[in-house]
């Protein structure tokens, strides 16, 4: 009895596992496609770009395989860390700075009034401009000679003679800082904008029904309803951030005296102005860690504590 | 014998369409954006007198190096490239380029040819490029300016005590007008300006075959205080604090600044697009007198292992020929071949007399690692520049930037 009971108690789990394995390869060649990209644009890119950070490899000239040397020179690279400083620095600032603006946008610009489409579009308007664009666009704004800022504040009083903002740290760094803002809080605001229409209109009301003050609701609803919309605006403006380079190069160069170069200004200097790809490669590939590091700490710190 | 003759009919084809091959060779050149002015007319003319043809490809000045590094690592480099001159020793180093040596020497006018050019187309006693394009730094001042504040347009200053005078005088003029002016963000622009005013008073930048940097030198630091000294008078524009280049020529063209060195390039520029700027050249001095001037402009290199020898000899012959000559100095640059470089710029602007003679006294410093120690914007000679002229810590800045140099010139010995 038991012989031949096997078989017929045998026959469905070898179909299920069959049927399971046609569902993985199904599944697996449906995401064939996205694989194939990621490994072609990234994991292969990536996996060169550490090749040739065991490497000497200048722009001139054969690489020559040197294990960790570029690895262990890095350490010694003052201005990689200066500059590495500088742009968390940066990014603590203009993060602060793009959230303080784009949330109370975004506050403005959920409710129903009149004109709100118009205030959405025109909040939404620099995001459209290119980086590139934009920062030389308000390079002409902060010429001494040309530019708008300094002929106002000489009209208005505010200074003596025109002055020449790249010329002081301070005001070359907050006068990006303001540009950022400018150009980047629009594309918070939306990212912003959804996760608060996301929040459902009862648990409010019945808040406000419950006697909850403004702030409370803003407190105790909105804000821990939006802890997944922060965390996805956190991570893309602090990686962003985090990857500043041309607003930096084009409006103040690097300047005054190198101290706002940044850490990808650093790389891209090493790389193609010193022509040395292979240390660039491996300062890449430290900053990468540095970011992913950065993203997992925040992915972790704003993980709701449901697990959702 | 019906084989034979088919035999011999063939070889004569194949003779005959091989020997009209290397009689009609056509060669590809690559030049930067900046000699746009005259590498087309040049090569053009030499096209229409030669069996050889040239095809140029105007690049980009700021794509020059990589593009040319790259298609130089994928074996599609072109044969000829004017290259900036100050990239030959790197470019050697790396064995892209032919040596050119023994084609060179047999030049009858060898030794008329651009010191500057040869120096930095030399590497570890070969010559791998030679003189194609120049431009020397000068020093101009405005007459118009000078006359309105009561010093005569036509004496040029020959000290630096002179210049701060003038640029003083001009400076009392007032009404947005200044006294001095110079790039002040700029690596690649001082080195053309300011590296004359050490030179012309005895120092150096590079010393022991390019191997060692000095750049905390006495000279240096009486260079750097003459400039900090029309900085804190005010003398300098604030836009020059910085500028990265962007305004290099046009300081002076706008007729609000008394004196500004820049390269010979600005005179062609002035009288064609600034004909109200009344102007005058003289040479870079240096503390108490004497005079220098930075050589800069292209170098010719011919790619390695092309077997193009004889065609670059022809082509360089024509370059060095007084039509050669006098069509570059019509273009903008400065003629190459001091013999004959008076002659070429008989029928232009007078002024250009005094940049062919600054040309004949230029100096290139010569290393595999100049833009790393000079050009870059984060390099050390840009950095200390900056910070000596208009920051507080001289001291530090200038030691800073000589370990810095040091440290990149060592690693790349």
């Amino acid at each position: 009895m038991t012989s031949q009971q096997q078989p017929t108690g045998a026959q469905p789990v070898r179909r299920r596992n069959s049927r399971s394995r046609r569902n993985q390869l199904a599944g697996l060649l449906f995401v064939a496609p996205a694989l194939a990209l990621v490994l072609i644009f990234f994991v292969i890119p990536l996996g060169m770009a550490f090749w040739m950070s065991l490497h000497n490899w200048p722009l001139l000239g054969k690489p020559r395989f040197i294990w960790f040397d570029n690895y262990s020179r890095l350490l010694q690279d003052t201005q990689f860390w200066i500059s590495l400083r500088f742009t968390v620095y940066y990014t603590v600032i203009v993060t602060i700075a793009i959230f303080a603006v784009a949330f109370p946008l975004a506050l403005y610009a959920e409710r129903s009034r009149p004109l709100t489409k118009l205030y959405r579009t025109a909040f939404f308007l620099p995001v459209v401009v290119g980086f590139g664009s934009a920062s030389l666009l308000w390079a002409w704004l902060l010429d001494v000679d040309s530019g708008l800022f300094s002929y106002v504040f000489a009209h208005l009083g505010l200074t003596d003679k025109r002055i020449n903002l790249l010329a002081d740290f301070d005001t070359t760094f907050w006068s990006i800082v303001v540009m950022v803002v400018w150009k980047t809080a629009g594309f918070n605001m939306i990212i912003l904008l959804t996760g608060l229409q996301g929040i459902s209109t009862e648990v409010q009301e019945a808040a406000r029904m419950d006697g909850a003050s403004s702030w409370q609701r803003f407190r105790r609803i909105t804000l821990p309803l939006m802890r997944r919309t922060i965390a996805l605006a956190l991570i893309l403006s602090v990686a962003g951030s985090m990857l500043a380079f041309d607003q930096f190069y084009i409006i103040a160069d690097g300047g005054p005296q190198n101290r706002t170069v940044t850490a990808v200004y650093w790389i891209f200097s090493q790389s193609f102005m010193s022509f040395r790809l292979g240390y660039g490669a491996a300062l890449s590939m430290v900053l990468l860690v540095i970011l992913v590091v950065i993203s997992v700490v925040q992915l972790r710190l704003l993980r709701n504590p449901e697990g959702v | 014998m019906k084989l034979l003759k088919i035999a011999a009919l063939t070889a004569t084809i194949v003779g005959a369409l091989s020997s009209s091959a290397l009689a009609q060779q056509k060669l590809t050149m690559w030049s930067r954006s900046t000699s746009e002015a005259f590498m087309p007319t040049l090569i053009k003319a030499f096209n229409e007198k030669h069996k050889t043809q040239i095809e140029l490809q105007i690049v980009p000045s700021a794509e020059m190096v990589q593009k040319y590094a790259t298609a130089a690592a994928g074996g599609s480099a072109p044969d000829f490239v004017s290259l900036d001159l100050v990239y030959g020793p790197a470019f050697a180093k790396s064995g892209v380029l032919e040596d050119l040596t023994d084609m060179a020497k047999s030049l009858p006018y060898f030794d008329q040819l651009s010191k500057a050019h040869l120096g930095t187309g030399t590497y570890e006693g070969r010559i791998y490029a030679l003189p194609m394009s120049a431009d020397a730094s000068v020093l101009l001042w405005n007459k118009k300016l000078f006359k309105q504040a009561g010093l005569d347009p036509n004496k040029a200053p020959t000290t630096w005590a002179e210049i701060e005078a003038a640029a003083g005088k001009v400076n009392g003029l007032g009404n947005g007008i200044n006294g001095f002016y110079f790039a002040g963000a700029c690596g690649g622009c001082n080195a053309f300006t300011f590296m004359p005013l050490i030179w012309a008073s005895g120092g150096d930048i590079l010393v022991d075959n390019g191997k060692r940097a000095n750049i905390d030198s006495p000279q240096m630091h009486d260079a750097i205080n003459f400039y900090r000294g029309m900085v804190a008078k005010g003398y300098v524009p604030e836009s020059a604090k910085t500028d990265s280049g962007k305004n290099f020529f046009g300081g002076f063209a706008t007729d609000k600044i008394g004196l500004s060195p820049i390269g010979a390039f600005a005179i062609g520029n002035l009288v064609k697009n600034y004909p109200t700027v009344d102007f005058g050249v003289t040479f870079i001095p240096g503390k108490d007198g004497g005079r220098a001037s930075f050589g800069g402009g292209d170098n010719f290199v011919v790619t390695a292992g092309r077997d193009n020898l004889q065609a670059a000899k022809e082509f360089l012959d024509f370059v060095y020929s007084l039509e050669g000559q006098t069509l570059l100095a019509k273009g903008g640059s400065l003629p190459t071949r001091a013999d004959v470089a008076a002659e070429a710029v008989k029928s232009l602007d007078e002024r250009y007399q005094i940049a062919t003679e600054a040309m004949k006294i230029g100096r290139t410093p010569s290393s595999p690692v100049y833009n790393d120690i000079i050009n870059s914007s984060t390099g050390p000679w840009k950095q200390m520049l900056n910070e000596v002229f208009f920051g507080n810590d001289v001291k530090g800045s200038v030691a800073k930037a000589q370990a810095s140099m040091q440290s990149i010139l060592d690693a790349a010995n």
